[in-house]
């Protein structure tokens, strides 16, 4: 994994048309003024903690003169995020502004999020003395913070701190409610879409496949509940969406002494993604193009027990049936971080819970070792035993004592 | 003090009446009574332990006249030689004061070996060799076999000489000594360091590629255990330990049978497979042109799969009755190039272009484990082989002993067994193997870029030189010729070789980096 410090002004000066999109989200959204206040003020919390991170944290860094290391835009989510060759980069891009509109119901409340790259000197025009007047305070608590957060998580910093993944499909996904986060989910997706396109003789059907990935701009929405929840991701003008159900459940597990244990596990029971095959860009001549869903059936996957945030650096796949002639869309997922439920505090993953296909890797990186230890002390007893042997049945020197041997002389 | 002057007597009592056995039988029995009268007490043996120094150089100073040896004054062969020919016809008390007797091989035990030495891990990469080469690789396979047949001979050609009663005498006993011989004028010691250097990084790179393989094979027998492919190779170095303990070629030959055994189960495994789809053979599948860009590596696999040189003059020089070397060496080939032509040729035709670098990954999926357990078989079997080979090359040069002449004391204690240190250093030559079969990268690669100088130097071009250089005035034109053929052929084959090792490892790392 690499650092790569250019990888921030990159970022946020090609994200900085997405600040006109926050600003018409901002117009649309349906916050009210004084909630509206406070959102915003969230949005510019989150957002500066982002944006102040990402580009105050470079300068504080380069001010400090250490060589290469970058500021995580948040000291919470550096503790939390797994150190490890392949999760060395934690990518805790700023998701972006949240304008909230919370209303009493708990559970049918919607929050708009959109991911904003907007350059650290284009504040969001609704609310821009507040934002201003943040900035500059959070600017220098976070160049405090960061030189803190260096000092006391160096450990943990891992390779890349440029706050950004070096892989471009990986992000980050925030639900916040409340004025608190209520499901973060941080992966890298790729769909695979199997689409009909008209073959040269005008009669028969051929079946292209179009690759495709989340970018990094989509909106996203969710929604939190105690037993359910929902997270939605919106790109290309509502061309895709990609809707993904968590939900939580009891489960009884019997236990070695015969005991039945009540054990509370939250996974992934759906899966679902709309695409518009009229759309050109990914889909090539597509034959009626229009758009379709794929669900996936009885779906249980993730499972995680309660409290503890799911983990998994290999790629894991699922495969949608479309209702574009029930084909199959498959979903290839990497790099993942998910939590759906019960977040004790802002941007903190909770503890880790590593799929299987991490504990195996683990446990093949270490059986090396172990065996190598073992070898070792084979070899050291082996060589112990042979020179007390050798000392115990040590032979006389094989000169002729006698001339009797010389008798054939 | 006294034990070691004993030693040191014992020793020259040794190799002083074993080197007396090579000279004419008329000073012999004056000899050995000098010796006797010496050797009676130790406190004379005390008196006379200096005498002895120049004794030994006064009865070496004979025996160079004796034998007219055109490497004058390099005692050190004739007396290597002497030790090792104590049994050979020498009063019965000489064999008893011969610590270090080794037993003797039998001609088959000796074919046991070369057929491990020949008859490698190479063998599964013919098919693919056949792909690209179609019948040029099938010729190329017996054409191999007939050259580095013919460079075996020559090699064992230059350690003898012929004494003046017009017997054939060995006064070279390795692949050092007939380097130093050639060299002998100008550099006596260059041409058996190069030499030395060489024979050590060809066989150490031999036993990492056999731990490499084993642990490669097991890995993708049982990819369901969470084994890695660098635990799997320590489990191999672990069960590879004993091999420390080998002390003579007897014991290596048993094991060399066993792999030959296991090499047979393997080709009898595939053949029988292949043969039971003949209906589906693809006969005009076979090309007569080469594929320019591939053949090359199907040359290097082809033909460096025939290297059993280094191991040669060790193995005459125990066989009890040397003179069946030449017959052996025939036998040896001609069945390797059988077995490798049929193997190759079956392979290929039930595949044809599907025919993958190595053929076991062509098999049918319930098939494949047990054929790469045997091949883990093959693997461990073979690696006792070139290890006693280095473990021998290097304690020779570096080390005190009997034999050798070099910079550290001994390994052997008196009664020749192994100190304590001796058995730690070659249980660190197999944990050396273990650390570079896991932490170097490419090894295939590297081992074809090794293999390509080493390989073809030590069976190609090494042999021809030495033979045109030591025997120029008994060789006839054919034998000239062909010499001089083989030089030629074994430095394209070796630059070829070398230039696709260094793409093949320069792509790799570039592969490496961009990942």
């Amino acid at each position: 994994m690499r650092r790569a410090p250019p990888r921030v002004y990159f970022y946020w000066g090609a994200g900085s048309d997405a600040g006109a999109r926050t600003a018409a989200s901002a117009a649309r959204s349906t916050e009210r003024p004084g909630e509206g206040g406070r959102g915003g003020g969230t949005v510019g919390g989150w957002w500066w903690w982002g944006g102040g991170g990402g580009g105050g944290g470079s300068r504080c860094s380069a001010a400090v003169g250490t060589a290469g290391l970058e500021l995580w835009p948040n000291p919470g989510l550096l503790k939390e995020f797994p150190r490890g060759r392949r999760d060395a980069d934690a990518t805790s891009r700023a998701p972006g502004s949240a304008a909230s509109a919370v209303t009493p119901d708990l559970h049918t409340h919607t929050h708009t999020h959109t991911h904003t790259h907007t350059h650290a000197h284009a504040p969001l025009p609704s609310s821009r003395s507040f934002l201003h007047f943040h900035a500059m305070q959070v600017r220098t608590v976070l160049c405090l913070l960061s030189a803190l957060a260096r000092v006391s998580v160096s450990e943990q910093e891992g390779e890349n701190l440029s706050g950004l993944s070096p892989n471009p499909e990986k992000d980050i996904f925030v639900v916040r409610e409340n004025g608190t986060t209520c499901l973060m989910a941080e992966f890298a997706v790729r769909f695979l879409i199997p689409y009909d396109v008209l073959a040269l003789n005008r009669i028969d059907l051929i079946t292209e496949q179009a690759t495709l990935s989340l970018p990094r701009g989509a909106e996203v929405t969710g929604r939190c509940a105690s037993a359910e929840a929902e997270l939605q991701a919106t790109w290309q003008n509502g061309a895709y969406t990609l809707r993904i159900f968590f939900v939580k459940e009891t489960r009884s597990v019997e236990k070695k002494d015969g005991r039945q244990q009540e054990a509370e596990l939250w996974k992934i029971s759906k899966v679902q993604l709309v695409y518009d095959t009229s759309e050109t860009t990914h889909f090539i001549n597509a034959y009626n193009p229009g758009k379709h869903t794929a669900s996936s059936h009885r779906l249980s996957a993730f499972a995680t027990p309660a409290g503890r945030s799911y983990v998994c650096a290999a790629t894991q796949t699922l495969t949608l049936i479309s209702s574009d002639h029930q084909k199959g869309v498959t979903v290839s997922v990497s790099e993942t971080r998910l939590q759906p439920f019960d977040i004790t505090s802002d941007f903190v993953f909770s503890e880790a819970y590593k799929c299987i296909t991490d504990q195996r890797e683990q446990l093949e990186e270490t059986l090396p070792l172990i065996l190598g230890l073992i070898l070792g002390l084979i070899i050291v007893t082996t060589l112990t035993i042979y020179h007390f042997h050798l000392k115990l049945t040590a032979q006389q020197p094989q000169l002729p004592r006698d001339r009797s041997l010389y008798k054939n002389m | 003090m006294a034990h070691l002057i004993r030693h040191k007597i014992s020793n020259k009592i040794s190799s002083a009446a074993s080197g007396a056995s090579d000279r004419s039988r008329a000073g012999l029995s004056g000899v050995f009574a000098r010796l006797g009268f010496q050797a009676a007490t130790d406190d004379e043996a005390v008196g006379f332990a200096d005498c002895d120094d120049l004794d030994l150089d006064h009865r070496h100073g004979l025996r160079l006249d004796v034998l007219g040896a055109e490497d004058g004054g390099d005692s050190r062969y004739q007396r290597d030689a002497a030790a090792r020919r104590a049994s050979a016809g020498s009063a019965g008390s000489c064999v008893e004061l011969e610590a270090q007797d080794k037993p003797k091989i039998t001609a088959w035990e000796a074919g046991w070996n070369v057929t491990n030495a020949i008859q490698g891990m190479f063998v599964l990469s013919l098919p693919y060799a056949i792909l690209h080469g179609g019948y040029l690789g099938l010729f190329l396979i017996i054409f191999a076999a007939a050259v580095c047949c013919y460079t075996g001979k020559i090699l064992i050609a230059c350690l003898y000489e012929e004494n003046e009663d017009g017997e054939l005498v060995r006064v070279r006993d390795s692949y050092v000594d007939v380097a130093n011989a050639c060299c002998a004028p100008r550099f006596p010691a260059l041409g058996g360091r190069l030499v030395n250097v060489a024979q050590t990084i060809e066989l150490v790179m031999t036993c990492i590629l056999y731990v490499v393989v084993s642990g490669n094979l097991m890995r993708t027998s049982f990819p369901a255990l969470p084994v890695s492919q660098e635990a799997w190779s320590v489990v191999a170095a672990a069960a590879l330990l004993p091999c420390a303990f080998l002390r003579s070629l007897k014991a290596v030959s048993r094991f060399s049978l066993l792999c030959t055994l296991a090499h047979f189960a393997i080709t009898a495994l595939v053949v029988a497979y292949c043969l039971s789809r003949a209906h589906d053979w693809a006969w005009d599948k076979v090309k007569f042109y080469i594929d320019v860009k591939k053949f090359p590596i199907s040359i290097g696999i082809v033909v460096f799969s025939y290297t059993s040189q280094i191991f040669l003059p060790s193995l005459e020089g125990n066989m009890q009755r040397p003179a069946d070397f030449g017959c052996m060496m025939d036998w040896t080939h001609v069945a390797a190039c059988v077995l490798k032509g049929l193997f190759a040729l079956v392979a290929y035709l039930t595949w044809a272009d599907a025919t993958k670098e190595v053929i076991t990954d062509n098999l049918p999926g319930g098939f494949r484990p047990v054929v790469n357990l045997f091949l883990v078989a093959k693997a461990l079997l073979s690696y006792p082989l070139p290890f006693f080979a280095a473990a021998e090359v290097l304690e020779k040069s570096l080390f005190r002993d009997g034999d050798g002449d070099g910079p550290c004391p001994g390994c052997y204690a008196p009664g020749g067994r192994l100190k304590p240190w001796g058995l730690g250093l070659r249980v660190g030559l197999v944990v050396f193997t273990l650390l570079m079969a896991v932490f170097v990268p490419h090894f295939a690669l590297l081992m074809g870029l090794t293999g390509s100088l080493t390989g073809a130097g030590l069976c190609f071009l090494l042999p021809s030189l030495f033979h045109l250089r030591l025997l120029w005035r008994k060789l006839q034109w054919h034998h000239v010729f062909f010499d001089v053929a083989i030089f030629i052929i074994g430095g394209v084959c070796s630059v070829s070789g070398f230039v696709h090792s260094v793409e093949g490892l320069v792509e790799a790392f570039r592969y490496d980096v961009e990942d």
